[in-house]
């Protein structure tokens, strides 16, 4: 193989590399060296048609990264990975930043509904959702996990209520965001098949 | 406004040949491990499921990760080493799992399209 060639093999795969960004190295370097394995197998019938017949390596990196998102997300349904998966979807597209915005936003949500009902025995004139008048004439709704003390003024809504149905709105919005960020992801990875699967 | 007929068709033969590409693999891999290139020339001598190569590697790689293969590398005469792959149980488990429910779809598949086939030949 002449230098001219290895150069033109090392540039493909660090073309891929870059489009690799979000994965660990040890993945990356896996993918690259398995990739090279190929292309020197095939090379003495023609490096060109080896290069082409791999397609481009933008295409050929997307693949890689939006399997291993859906991949990661399918083998564990665990918040925690699914955010992570999220947050290296984000780094890629604005699609991807979107959909990680609105899944912190249903934790967030679903985390502060089950932390409220756990909290009201411990605080209980402090604890729940409130409605708070501003001053102004109006109110806003206010879930307070009451760690601040006072009581705030204004009426309290559900009293201890506040602990089944803060625990099912809680679950819930974790269950629905969870399923959203998977159908997103599922989505996004259906739009991904390239041309020529 | 209605989309050309042929891009539909492309499309959707396009994800025909992804969606039965899983299932493809398990079967090459179903008598020993094989490295990339020796699966890719299975598929192209048994079917023309493979229209691009790249396509194989990254799927390699989500089977991997979902368990259903495991790989070693393992040194070879052409000077480079090569990524082995082979069944795990649970890819065993899936590929039958599969194929019986590839067997009974498409035998109820091709019931259902039966009559088209008749009257005008028409390749599609």
């Amino acid at each position: 193989m002449s230098n001219d060639d290895s150069q033109r093999i090392e540039a493909y795969l660090s073309k891929v590399r870059r489009s690799l960004r979000g994965m660990n190295d040890q993945d990356v370097r896996e993918i690259l060296d398995e990739l090279r394995s190929h292309i020197l197998d095939k090379a003495p019938a023609g490096l060109d048609t080896a290069l082409a017949s791999l397609g481009s390596p933008e295409e050929l990196a997307r693949q890689y990264v939006t399997d291993d998102l859906l991949a990661r997300a399918e083998v564990s349904r665990s918040p925690l990975r699914i955010l992570d998966s999220l947050f290296r979807w984000a780094s890629l597209s604005v699609a991807g930043f979107f959909v990680l915005l609105g899944s912190i936003g249903g934790y967030f949500l679903g985390a502060a509904f089950i932390l409220c009902a756990l909290l009201k025995p411990f605080f209980p004139r402090t604890t729940g959702l409130w409605v708070i008048p501003d001053g102004a004439g109006d109110s806003a709704i206010s879930l307070r996990l009451g760690l601040t003390g006072a009581a705030p003024d204004g009426r309290e809504l559900l009293g201890w209520w506040i602990i089944p149905i803060g625990l099912a709105v809680g679950c819930a919005l974790v269950i629905l965001t969870t399923r959203f960020a998977l159908w997103c992801v599922r989505q996004y990875r259906r739009s991904r098949v390239p041309a020529h699967a | 406004m209605k989309e050309p007929e042929p891009e539909f068709v492309d499309k959707w033969e396009v994800q025909l040949r992804k969606g039965c590409l899983e299932l493809a693999i398990l079967a090459a891999l179903w008598d020993g491990k094989l490295y990339g290139l020796e699966i890719l020339r299975r598929l192209e001598s048994a079917s023309d499921l493979i229209v691009s190569e790249g396509t194989v590697y990254p799927l390699l790689s989500r089977l991997k990760a979902l368990g259903l293969v495991e790989s070693e590398w393992v040194e070879s005469d052409a000077g480079h080493p090569r990524k082995y792959y082979a069944l795990t149980a649970a890819g065993r488990q899936r590929g039958r799992e599969m194929a019986a429910m590839w067997t009974r779809f498409s035998a109820s598949m091709s019931r259902l399209i039966a009559p088209l086939g008749k009257g005008k030949k028409e390749h599609v």
